[in-house]
């Protein structure tokens, strides 16, 4: 079973790599779909056998890997309440972008080359999900990095792609170091980098001492350092907005859904090593918290339809991530599969409008399209409503259980708490931003594209439909305790992953008010304050944008304009490392080039080149192939001759 | 009658011309006569040193020297001329294909 999940993708990948016709797109499209549609079934069935086996974890031995020493890594793959759910995201989710991306690459002639990387890419994220040990996990992570370099550089013709994906992939590279050297201090500090044997490990040990707790600090550190790479926070959050330049589909697949909740997942695994350390956490929840404000503020000035989607991506990741870091990695989880459902909507939605456009992806050349993408239009405000946190839909639930979850973090809490109610604010006012410069106001299309505007075909609308369906009901899965709904019961997805949780006995004791749900009127109060924020953005956004007289459409105006002017630069933070860190690299570079390779390097072996050369051309010169020089020598020799011999 | 030194002093003289005028003339027929102007200064110093010790032998060789010189004057005459015909010019400043 496990065995089929794993390898019909990459049977996929390889086959419409290197076997089928390379002209014959309806093939390559049906072979995409049906190596993910039955690695999707097969993981249906796994869940199923594995609910029915009561959910115990299992691990399975396939070979091994490395053996030097006193190091073995195995290939093992476990199953367990975690990895079997987020195998349904990724190949559920997977298979509706991959039957969606054949009505979208519909034009391209080089369909077989594009779902040889999808598939391949789904490869290697259920690698990623599946491996019981860090290395394995390792070349999963590599290995979606990889895929997602090819993805966005799917259209490297033009420079600004190829680039795009170099960045990505550079980006997570300076993650991946740290994970890296996390993998080493865990495997000098435990001696084994199995998630089952480390976890034993930890679980069983009485107590800690000072250096063991410093060193899983530093650990932690680390690996969230390459959380910060794949998930895209605060430092190193630079490349996906970058990364949209790859086609529609991928940026659902991989930038929304899958690839960049890598880091969260990866936590989510480690959460035992990561509540040993209560100053790593604290800084995991501040860099969230602080990426989703950051990221929100930038999104609420774009003008691209698929920027603001990917800054707002980086913004619920960041949610994500201060999930984690306040203990609450449940909530973490829940928030990504909502997150994935909703924003694979949205992403897919705006692809429908992109082809629908003729890919234009500039909001103020849109307006008015609901008239003519009703379709769309329908499936988009679902999909808006869901992430902004609309009662009743998933963002809801998940945002409102990480934000209820923050305030209980004891210390800076209330302050967390404060920030992520704030983005929550300015995330409802840039969702219903992008909504109402798209399909409401006046339309502001060009002759051209207003007379060739087109609904989108079914292929594309029938995964979006399910989409919609998961993204007002998945959120089900985490209702509160508080909010009683007849026949629902609270916290499904919660109860469903404890035993992942179940840590050390000392742990769960400092860590007690992370899973705590006293003080019913504060939640409530919260509750409340959180609804009416977004009812206050929604209401901003729509009353700026899509009324029908002529919106602002440039910088804002005199008192806003200079704060407009940071924003839509992004705090200048693209200037920035290329002020500190290219240019001086650059420099360096500049330097080992110009005086150390041409100078000194070159210089040393050119010298031995020219000191040669001159012997050569001193010896030339007696050479020179003059009658009379010849002459003179010959002369001189005789001279010579005779005056040694007389 | 004249003493055999100043045959030699007479013979260094012209010989001592013919080698400047080889390094010095850029001209091919007239780097051929200096040639030629040392092989006859060598000449004089055997017709010299044979009156001189009464013996044969310088004389002897002094045909063969002749002999030499004068298939040495037609090898190299004909050599300048096909060296015109090739290079158009016989000034040696010219001829550099002797360079290694």
């Amino acid at each position: 079973m496990l065995g089929v999940i794993l390898l019909s993708p990459l049977l996929g990948a390889v086959l419409n790599g290197f076997v089928v016709p390379k002209a014959n797109k309806m093939l390559a499209h049906l072979l995409g779909v049906l190596a993910i549609g039955l690695s999707f079934g097969s993981a249906l069935l796994l869940f199923q056998q594995f609910l029915a086996g009561g959910g115990e974890p299992s691990i399975t031995y396939v070979f091994e890997w490395i053996q030097a020493g006193k190091l073995r890594v195995p290939v093992e793959f476990v199953v367990d309440r975690l990895s079997a759910l987020l195998l349904l995201v990724v190949t559920g989710i997977g298979m509706l972008i991959h039957i969606y991306a054949g009505g979208y690459m519909r034009e391209e002639k080089t369909t077989f080359r594009f779902f040889a990387y999808l598939n391949l890419f789904i490869f290697m994220m259920l690698l990623l999900i599946l491996a019981n040990n860090l290395l394995l996990m390792f070349v999963g992570w590599e290995g979606v990095g990889l895929c997602s370099y090819l993805l966005i550089g799917y259209w490297y013709s033009e420079g600004a792609n190829a680039d795009a994906g170099m960045k990505a992939f550079l980006t997570n590279r300076v993650g991946d170091f740290a994970f890296l050297i996390g993998i080493f201090m865990t495997y000098r500090l435990f001696g084994t980098l199995s998630f089952s044997e480390l976890r034993a490990v930890v679980s069983s040990s009485a107590s800690f001492d000072a250096y063991t707790l410093q060193q899983l600090t530093l650990i932690t550190i680390c690996f969230f350092g390459g959380a910060c790479g794949k998930s895209a926070q605060l430092p190193l959050s630079i490349w996906l907005p970058d990364a949209m330049a790859g086609p529609t589909p991928v940026s659902a697949l991989i930038h929304a859904a899958t690839m960049v909740t890598a880091g969260i997942y990866m936590m989510t695994r480690l959460n035992f090593l990561f509540y040993l350390a209560p100053f790593t956490m604290e800084v995991v929840a501040w860099v969230g918290a602080g990426t989703a404000l950051f990221a929100a503020t930038i999104a609420a000035v774009q003008w691209d339809i698929k920027r603001v989607l990917a800054y707002s991506t980086v913004s619920q990741l960041g949610y994500m991530v201060l999930a984690c870091g306040v203990g609450a990695f449940d909530a973490g989880v829940f928030h990504v599969l909502t997150h994935a459902c909703f924003k694979a909507l949205l992403f897919l939605g705006a692809g429908s409008v992109i082809v629908a456009m003729h890919h234009e992806q500039d909001m103020r050349k849109m307006g008015g399209l609901w008239r003519s993408l009703p379709i769309t239009h329908a499936l988009m405000l679902i999909g808006v409503l869901a992430i902004i946190g609309f009662p009743g839909l998933a963002g809801f639930f998940s945002k409102d259980e990480i934000l209820w979850r923050a305030y209980l973090y004891p210390g800076s809490g209330h302050y967390l708490w404060a920030v992520g109610a704030f983005t929550a604010l300015l995330t409802s006012f840039y969702m219903v931003r992008l909504l109402a410069l798209t399909f409401y106001g006046k339309s502001r299309l060009d002759h051209h594209t207003g007379k060739h505007l087109h609904e989108i075909s079914s292929i594309m609308w029938a995964p979006l439909i399910i989409l919609a369906l998961l993204s007002i009901g998945v959120g089900y899965l985490g209702v509160p305790g508080l909010l009683a709904i007849p026949g629902v019961k609270p916290h499904i997805l919660a109860d469903y992953l404890e035993p992942i949780f179940a840590v050390h006995q000392q742990v769960k004791e400092t860590w007690a008010f992370a899973g705590a749900h006293h003080e019913p009127f504060w939640e409530a109060l919260l509750m409340l304050v959180s609804v009416v924020l977004v009812f206050l953005g929604s209401s901003i956004a729509l009353f700026s944008y899509a009324r029908s007289s002529q919106p602002n459409l440039g910088p804002w105006p005199a008192p806003g304009a200079r704060l407009y002017h940071l924003l839509s630069n992004k705090y200048w933070l693209d200037e920035l490392y290329a002020r500190f860190i290219y240019s001086p690299l650059g420099d360096i570079g500049e330097f080992l080039w110009r005086i150390f390779d041409i100078k000194i390097i070159n210089g040393l072996l050119n010298g031995l080149g020219y000191t040669i050369l001159g012997i050569s051309g001193f010896a030339s010169f007696k050479m020179s192939g003059s009658v009379h020089r010849h002459a003179i020598f010959m002369i001189a020799g005789m001279l010579a001759l005779l005056y040694f011999l007389l | 009658m004249v003493p055999v030194e100043h045959y030699f002093v007479l013979a260094l003289i012209l010989f001592t011309i013919g080698v400047v005028g080889l390094v010095v003339r850029r001209h091919l027929i007239f780097v051929l006569m200096s040639i030629e102007l040392m092989l006859n200064a060598v000449n004089l110093v055997f017709i010299a040193a044979s009156r001189a010790l009464g013996t044969l032998d310088g004389q002897i060789m002094v045909f063969f020297v002749i002999t030499v010189a004068a298939c040495e004057a037609a090898v190299g005459l004909a050599m300048v001329i096909s060296l015109y015909r090739r290079y158009g010019t016989i000034a040696t400043d010219f001829l550099r294909t002797l360079r290694g």
